[in-house]
């Protein structure tokens, strides 16, 4: 028997050791193994990043989807609504919140941007440990280059997350700890942002990131120069660290430093548009062509994010989201019938008026709706006929409830797309040389100047009549002329409308303060982190 | 594109079953052995509660087993497949589902439900630490075992079971008919798309569903060599169209004894098919059937094309959607052979091996009628599991003593693979998907193939003492080792301890005549769990994160796509119970006690991380605590015992609690905080996307799934005659916050508090009438069907309920206006039968029977069934929200005879 017993034993320790616990996954690898190579770190250290530059996911991509980034600085300004339409478009709130300035810190679709933003944030100081780590596969020169287009990619993400949010953690390196992570001044992250773009700009290509080629959809110094523009011509907001009192920075008194000067921000902006006219950047004489099917070849796009309905995952959800469900099923598929153009907008340019702007046509859909030449029929009988100026926040009592509202052009309609229309070929443009211009305009009038040529410019190629630089004219220019392109959030915080009266808004309890200038932190972010404090007049 | 789970209803009646049959003596509520603790085998009921309306085997498990709930509305019996659960939820991040042993093989709850009914032998459910611990981690969330039907060894036996029935909706939304909605529409003086037909889209979508189950079983051969197989066809046409399913199943058990009987080899393999048919959106169906225009015609047009009320993008005519399709089909193949021998009164060696493969093959395919280019899937599922144990077992008798010992060791092994392709732009609506190459597009990330591979070992050990054959004790312990968790925590310890005292036998009780039984046991004991997990979590590894253009050319790029977490360990659940059984007049009279308390410790949850430093803002860790706690009350009572008449009936009650007790805590010595209030169910539909429409919510220091809603203080009217929800300012701040953090309040629990399972059989003579019953109380249902269905908001791009053109409420907010009680009593089925006398002994036994399922609910309830979701933790928990079958019932016929 005791024989018998010990070979029992013997039986059951060989199944533990057999019973061997290791795991050898099949469907992935080790993390290691994917930095094998200049190639391959190139590949999954650097290039992996733009996988986030657009999206088909909500909440994430700097443009393309919704209840992102875009929507937060288009439909919570003049520039449009997504209005209630009876039973539709009510959400819980969500987009009657946004336009009326209601938000507060527990809104999921803000956690979510900041998750996406931060995220792509963190990848990036994993990619820089990783360049370090594995230096010994990559010549200087690689790791030099490859470590500046991924700190661009961080900027860019730091850029977005400051605009929004105003103080927030500056986290450099990978291995951080939570409690580590603490919030930092809107002036740190603002100047951290500069200095790091300043910093690499000269290590990247100069070349237009636009076209198709080895630097398409990539982080260039043209880009990062376009950024520049931006955050100088924003310096005096970006640079304010008490945004809720009443002393308001002057951006003469703000100084860069740019290639060995010292300019103020006006004249930092200007020299940063400068450089992109320099790097051959112009207008397109068709103002249209800038959004059409195939724009890869626009002289005039500096930054976009590539789609390709058979190659790639980003999206384009916006003339899908707008148009009516009839006019999507003209073009074969469903459409939401939400987003609108404002009241106020329409009247910018001159809508109901003789005088009524050429780009009107190109950004919006208005009036009785042709698609193939022929009228789209509603299910009374009637064409259907969008009326812009019947907009109002809540519709459901409406005449007009399903046809109230200009609604979202500007991009060519891809005849063959997928997804309803929000798989198409066209690329979305994030920025362009016209708004270059305009930004040089405005920073040569607020620096004292005459901005006439620039803004004229823009004018003259869709041929409308010249106006005088004045800064009131440069805003309505933006907004004619950069409508649906996601900038009038910042504008009119610029100019310090956007806590004002607008269109159909009256600003909320306690907004002269303009404590609505920047989101709240969510709420979530601070359940987790107690370092992090809530921005002001939020509670 | 997980696989499919069935009927789980059925798993659940038998389980119910088996618990109540145990409290009636005569029906061989057997002792397995001194360690059960109070577990008694449970055969199936024929006898006596002839459940002849059960087609499966969940059916038999429903409502009859204290502690085992399953949602088993009867109506869409494949969701019930995930629905057992043994004594709640203990685990939030999954593995709630019991460990299903069939023969001692893993299986699921899907297999299960495709054994007839007539194939099992009994079932034993296994609840507390102690009885849990000889299957250690796998049966931390309760374990059925399931022993088939073997050969008798008395020689060539044969029989034959079947019946055929239909199902019959009877009740539906009362929504307005094409009169009505014409003259709302002119009433309120808005325009309405009038197409002149009067339909009722609930009749376009059901039909007569037909039932059809057979099954033939024949054994034979000697007590030392003996065999038995079987095979079973299920047919079933449910009363939507469209959606069917098949079942077929081959069964072969061969036992043999040999060296003077001291070694007993037991052989089986067991193979099963399911085909099944299903809904391809099932909310988006019945959100469509009820809400179509009903002037639209229920097919196409004169011209052959479908009219879409295209400004209602929220549902389709309902008869397209019965076009696209979702089809599974599994196929089940198991094989086991167990081999013990007897070295001589005291020792055995036994070993046990199996191999298990299944399969799942899916198909769906969406016409280009309902999506912009049409689009198709097919993808394949396999799984893969061996099991091989070896065990040693000691007993010995000594005068008042009496050990009994167990050494045992096993190994799992564990492979998952998939395959699936997703493709769009299709040519023509003929191909459905079986033709994947007829497709324009196959996107980057529609082709994928995965492996998992998992492993588990363990070594057990245990000790049971009898003395004076009133009191035992026995210990156990165990080591459980997973490839799952960190490389420092791969080993896990599981000790259990029970303790049963037989009072009945003590002197100072034997004088009193009417107790017959009376009996006390208690345990206390760990399991682990990592159900919830998949493999490779701890690890770093990389898979792909999309596809850039690199020099011009698509280029998929690898990395980090989750958060790691190296440390992971094993969820540990301590549970104490402690119960009495009594009973009179020798067992006529019998009751069943018993409380409980289970605390899950190192709960596993992907916790919510900072993000920053994290890059995703979930970590799967090891961090919380929840408890359950209950009691469980079983009565059985048989009033009436004699030779022409018998009376019986069985009831079960369970109390149960359950508390998140915290999300909180150290990891990697940092202070890790999970949010306190997380949302897990909202609404869905027009208007209803997103924003503060959080309904159910997963609340530190309340049980998991409650409601956490804004107050409503009735209707208010407005300016225009409509009505608004008076939402009530509950922090007094001046403004209403519909918001998480806002005016809301805890409002009631979304799982029941109690539950209820009872049957009651009387025979006369050869005739028999059986009825079983279920039933919850305590809990809330949110009537989100309600609330969108009453909305005026919505009309008439929608329809509405009757009743909502005259409360006229134009209003979508959620509030606890829609929170109903949740109470109900369901009577499930209703048998009666007939047992044919025969004199002739060719044929043994003939049996008939004629059935009614889904009887009638006794409910408050206003929505159409409060037999939802109340039991799982998911999206759908608690909200009842425009996904609700039609209510149906099932008449059928049995015939069951035996030669």
């Amino acid at each position: 028997m005791r024989t018998f017993i010990k070979y029992i034993l013997a039986v059951s320790m060989m199944f533990c050791c057999w019973a061997c616990l290791d795991e050898h996954p099949k469907d992935q690898l080790d993390q290691e193994a994917i930095y094998n190579n200049a190639d391959n770190i190139y590949k999954n250290a650097v290039a992996s990043l733009y996988n986030y530059i657009g999206s088909n996911q909500e909440s994430e991509g700097l443009q393309g989807t919704c209840r992102g980034i875009y929507d937060y600085n288009t439909l919570t300004t003049d520039e449009a609504m997504n209005p209630i339409r009876g039973g539709d478009w009510y959400d819980g709130g969500l987009w009657e919140n946004m336009y009326k300035h209601t938000w507060n810190a527990n809104d999921m679709y803000l956690y979510n941007v900041w998750k996406y933003l931060f995220k792509v944030i963190v990848l990036s100081n994993q990619s820089l440990s990783v360049i370090d780590s594995h230096k010994q596969l990559l010549t200087a020169e690689q790791a030099e280059n490859y470590k500046a287009e991924v700190r661009a990619v961080r900027a860019l993400f730091y850029y977005y997350a400051m605009d929004m949010f105003g103080r927030i953690p500056i986290v450099t390196a990978y291995d951080v700890k939570p409690n580590q992570v603490v919030q930092s001044e809107r002036s740190e992250v603002f100047k951290f942002i500069v200095k790091e773009f300043q910093k690499v700009a000269p290590q990247l290509a100069d070349k237009h990131a636009n076209k198709e080629g080895d630097y398409y959809g990539r982080i260039t110094r043209p880009v990062v120069n376009f950024l520049l523009a931006k955050l100088a011509l924003n310096a005096e907001i970006y640079a304010d660290d008490d945004w809720t009192d009443e002393k308001k920075l002057d951006g003469k008194d703000i100084f860069f430093t740019v290639n060995g000067n010292k300019l103020n921000a006006w004249q930092t902006c200007v020299w940063y548009c400068d450089q992109l006219t320099q790097e051959g950047y112009e207008l397109e004489t068709d103002y249209a062509s800038n959004f059409s099917v195939h724009n890869e070849n626009s002289k005039e796009n500096i930054f976009t994010i590539p789609l390709d309905k058979n190659l790639y995952l980003n999206e384009y959800h916006y003339l899908f989201r707008s148009r009516h469900y009839k006019h999507g099923g003209a073009y074969g598929g469903s459409s939401e019938n939400g987003t609108c153009a404002t009241v106020s907008t329409v009247k910018a340019y001159g809508y109901g008026t003789d005088h009524v702007d050429n780009r009107f046509k190109t950004n919006f859909y208005a009036d009785t709706v042709f698609v193939d030449g022929k009228k789209i029929y509603l299910d009374n009988g009637k064409p259907l006929v969008y009326m812009p100026l019947e907009l109002k926040l809540n519709l459901s009592d409406s005449p007009y409830k399903q046809t109230a509202g200009a609604r979202v052009g500007k991009y060519e309609v891809d005849r063959t797309a997928y997804s309803d229309g929000r798989q198409v070929d066209n690329d979305i443009v994030l920025f362009r040389y016209g708004d270059a211009l305009l930004m040089k305009a405005e920073a040569k009038v607020r620096n004292g100047e005459d901005g006439s040529i620039e803004l004229n410019a823009i004018r003259d190629r869709v041929g409308m009549p010249h106006v005088e630089s004045t800064l009131n004219n440069i805003l309505k220019e933006r907004l004619l002329e950069l409508v649906w392109e996601g900038w009038r959030r910042q504008d009119l915080i610029r100019f310090g409308k956007y806590t004002k009266a607008y269109d159909q808004r009256i600003p909320i309890e306690n907004e002269n303060t303009g404590f609505t200038t920047v989101f709240p932190i969510p709420q979530k972010c601070l359940d987790l982190n107690k370092n992090l404090k809530q921005n002001k007049g939020y509670k | 594109m997980a696989k499919s789970k069935k009927n789980l209803s059925f798993l659940i009646m038998t389980l119910f079953c088996s618990s109540l049959v145990h409290a009636q003596n005569h029906v061989s509520a057997e002792r397995k052995d001194s360690i059960d603790n109070g577990n008694y085998t449970f055969k199936e009921l024929r006898e006596h509660s002839n459940k002849g309306a059960a087609n499966n085997a969940l059916d038999v498990l429903s409502g009859q087993a204290a502690g085992v709930n399953v949602t088993s509305n009867g109506l869409d019996r494949m969701a019930m497949l995930n629905s057992v659960r043994v004594r709640g939820t203990t685990s939030i991040i999954g593995g709630n589902d019991p460990l299903v042993l069939i023969d001692g093989v893993t299986s699921d709850v899907l297999t299960l439900s495709t054994i007839y009914p007539a194939d099992i032998e009994s079932f034993r459910i296994l609840k507390n630490a102690a009885e849990t611990a000889m299957y250690g981690s796998r049966g931390a969330s309760g374990v059925i075992e399931v022993k088939t039907k073997k050969g008798t060894g008395r020689g060539f036996q044969i029989s034959y079971e079947g019946n055929v029935g239909f199902e019959q909706m009877y009740k539906h939304l009362d929504m307005l008919n094409a009169a009505e909605y014409v003259a709302t529409a002119k009433a309120l003086g808005i325009y309405c798309n009038n197409g002149g037909y009067n339909t009722d889209f609930y009749k376009v979508i059901t039909r007569t569903g037909l039932v059809n189950n057979h099954y033939l079983a024949f054994s034979g051969g000697t007590p030392q060599s003996n065999y038995r197989a079987s095979f079973g066809v299920i047919d079933h046409n449910t009363i939507i169209k469209k959606k069917d399913y098949g079942v077929f199943v081959a069964k072969l058990d061969v036992t043999q004894k040999a060296f003077n009987d001291k070694l007993t080899g037991d052989f089986g393999v067991f193979g099963s098919s399911f085909k099944n048919h299903d809904i391809f959106d099932t909310q988006m169906l019945f959100y469509s059937a009820a809400c179509q225009n009903p002037t639209f015609p229920a097919g196409t047009d004169k011209n052959g094309n479908w009219i879409k009320n295209e400004s209602a993008t929220y549902i389709n005519p309902p008869a397209i959607l019965l076009e696209e399709k979702k089809d599974s089909k599994d196929m089940n193949f198991d094989a086991h052979i167990k081999l013990s021998y007897d070295f001589n009164s005291n020792w055995r060696i036994s070993t046990f091996g199996s191999y298990l493969y299944s399969s799942t093959e899916n198909g769906q395919f969406c016409p280009t009628w309902v999506w912009a280019q049409g689009n198709v899937y097919r993808g394949e599922f396999k799984k893969e599991e061996w099991l091989g144990n070896v065990a040693v077992n000691f007993n010995k008798k000594f005068g008042i003593h009496a050990i009994s010992a167990e050494a045992s060791s096993e190994y799992r092994k564990l492979n998952k693979s998939a395959f699936w392709v997703y493709a769009k732009g299709i040519p023509t609506n003929d191909f459905h998907y079986d033709n994947i190459g007829a497709t324009a597009s196959r996107p980057y990330g529609g082709t994928e193939s995965t492996y998992e591979g998992q492993a588990l070992a363990s070594v057990m050990g245990s000790i049971t003492y009898e003395l004076l054959n009133k009191y035992v004790f026995s210990v156990n312990a165990r080591s459980d080792g997973s490839s799952m968790v960190g490389n420092n925590n791969r080993w896990g310890f599981f000790p259990s301890v029970s303790f049963t005292w037989d009072l009945k036998k003590e002197r100072f009780l034997a004088h009193i005549k009417p107790l017959s039984l009376l009996k006390i046991r208690s345990s206390l004991g760990q399991a682990g769990n990592l159900g919830g997990i998949s493999a490779y979590t701890t690890m770093n590894t990389a898979r792909q994160t999309g596809i850039v253009p690199i020099k011009n050319s698509p280029t998929v790029t690898l990395g980090m796509v989750k958060n790691n977490n190296p440390d992971l360990k094993w969820e540990t659940k301590t549970t104490f119970n402690i119960g009495a059984d009594v009973g009179f007049f020798d067992n006529r009279i019998m009751f069943t006690a018993e409380y409980y308390y289970s605390r899950t410790s190192d709960m596993l949850y992907a916790y919510e991380v900072p993000v920053p430093p994290f890059a995703y803002n979930t970590l799967l860790a090891n961090i919380g605590a929840m408890s359950n706690r209950g009691f469980e009350f079983g009565l059985s009572m048989q009033p009436i015992s004699k030779k022409d008449m018998e009376l019986n009936f069985n009831m079960n009650l369970s109390f149960q609690s359950n508390k998140l007790i915290s999300l909180s805590g150290e990891y990697k010595g940092m202070n890790m905080s999970a949010a306190n209030i997380t949302a897990i169910g909202s609404l869905n539909g027009a208007g209803q996307n997103g924003g503060d429409n959080n309904v159910v919510y997963q609340i530190v220091g309340q049980p998991l799934g409650v409601f956490y809603l804004p107050h409503c203080n009735g209707l208010i009217k407005n300016n225009d005659g409509n009505y608004s929800y008076n939402i009530q300012d509950l922090d007094n701040n001046g403004k209403v916050d519909l918001s998480d953090g806002g005016d809301r309040y805890i409002a009631g629990q979304a799982t029941p508090k109690v539950t209820l399972g009872s049957n009651i059989s009387f025979r006369y003579k050869d005739f028999y009438i059986a009825l079983q019953m279920n039933g919850a109380f305590g809990h809330k249902i949110f009537n989100g069907t309600g609330l969108a269905f009453t909305n005026m908001t919505s009309f008439p791009d929608y329809n509405v309920l009757k009743d909502a053109p005259k409360k006229n409420i134009m209003d979508q907010r959620v509030s606890d206006y829609w929170l109903e009680k949740g109470n109900y009593l369901n009577f499930e089925h209703l048998t009666i039968g007939y047992n044919v006398p025969l004199k002739k002994n060719v044929i043994r036994s003939l049996r008939i029977s004629c059935n009614i399922s889904n009887l009638g609910t006794i409910t408050g309830y206003k929505g159409l069934t409060p037999m939802i979701n109340s039991y799982v933790m998911n999206s759908t928990m608690g909200i009842d929200d425009k996904r609700t079958y039609p209510l149906y019932r099932t008449y059928s016929l049995g015939l069951s005879v035996q030669f």
